[in-house]
């Protein structure tokens, strides 16, 4: 890094209107804190109490699902590292933008899951959150309701992309929703 | 019976269960990470009320909930729903802040699946 590097960094910061990133593995106290940070920037941005509620909630729906995966997987903090991004996207609206590693084999079904939900409207989106709750906790301890409540919340499909990483098996999966 | 008081931090909400009044109080957010682990003695606590007295009131003053604790909440209204099939008096008082809707939207969508006595109540804004 120079100081070159820094000033790029903070180029596009200010293009992109990024309010929030962070970089690295993610624990529940740091999710917290980042969390509680993200709180007080909405804010200050003049968020409506509707807006900074979903952003917050699709924050933590995905840091702990992000989390949760890592730990199912035995991940060591480098390969549980992940990019979370907040910003406001050029219509103004919130984005939440992240990506984390996952192995190839769960890659197939996440995707799946993602296309079926982009697909359906809000009363179904709510059919599915009503039927996900009545079901037994997923194996890694969650309630299997994280993405459902993600793409209720988000006023556009949601969208996703994977891409592979050179040198390593796992593949790079990132989520972005539009609030 | 005993009676539990828990302090709220960050990420758990205050509780407090008094058996002698037969009244669960919870308030603030609720996303840990373990949400089962952590509301499964309030869970068991409401059970064990019901069983012995037959009366439940829960009033609630949560704000965020993330879905393991929409999940967890959604087993404690079942078991008041069973109680209240089987004759027991059961009630859920669920306050919030009137320019937070999303709290609001949240309870409306637990009480359809509920037929005991659910209010969900607007309180003007603090401050």
């Amino acid at each position: 890094m120079n100081h070159d590097d820094l000033r790029l960094m903070r180029q596009s910061y200010d293009e992109k209107r990024i309010l929030l990133c962070f970089n690295g593995p993610f624990s529940q106290g740091l999710i917290e804190e980042i969390g509680n940070a993200l709180r007080t920037y909405l804010a200050s941005d003049a968020a409506t109490s509707s807006a900074l509620a979903d952003v917050f909630a699709c924050y933590i729906e995905i840091t702990q699902n992000i989390r949760s995966y890592a730990r199912s997987r035995g991940y060591d903090d480098a390969a549980a590292s992940a990019t979370v991004v907040i910003g406001r996207n050029d219509e103004h609206r919130y984005e939440i933008l992240a990506g984390n590693n996952i192995e190839a084999a769960d890659a197939g079904p996440l995707v799946a899951r993602i296309e079926q939900l982009k697909v359906m409207d809000k009363t179904q989106l709510k059919t599915a959150y009503k039927e996900q709750l009545r079901r037994e906790p997923t194996p890694g301890g969650g309630a299997g309701l994280g993405l459902i409540d993600i793409a209720r919340k988000a006023s556009a499909p949601l969208s996703c992309s994977l891409r592979d990483i050179p040198g390593d098996s796992r593949q790079f999966f990132s989520l972005r929703v539009v609030i | 019976m005993t009676n539990i008081e828990i302090a709220a931090t960050q990420s758990t909400p205050a509780i407090s269960a008094d058996a002698g009044a037969g009244r669960l109080t919870m308030r603030g957010d609720s996303y840990p990470e373990n949400s089962f682990a952590f509301f499964a003695p309030i869970i068991e606590w409401a059970e064990r009320r019901l069983a012995e007295t037959g009366a439940l009131a829960v009033d609630l003053y949560l704000l965020y909930l993330n879905t393991s604790s929409v999940k967890a909440m959604m087993d404690l209204f079942d078991l008041l729903e069973a109680a209240h099939r089987a004759g027991r008096r059961v009630s859920v008082h669920w306050y919030y802040d009137q320019q937070n809707l999303r709290v609001a939207e949240l309870a409306e969508e637990f009480k359809e699946d509920c037929s005991f006595a659910f209010e969900i109540i607007a309180e003007p804004t603090a401050g």
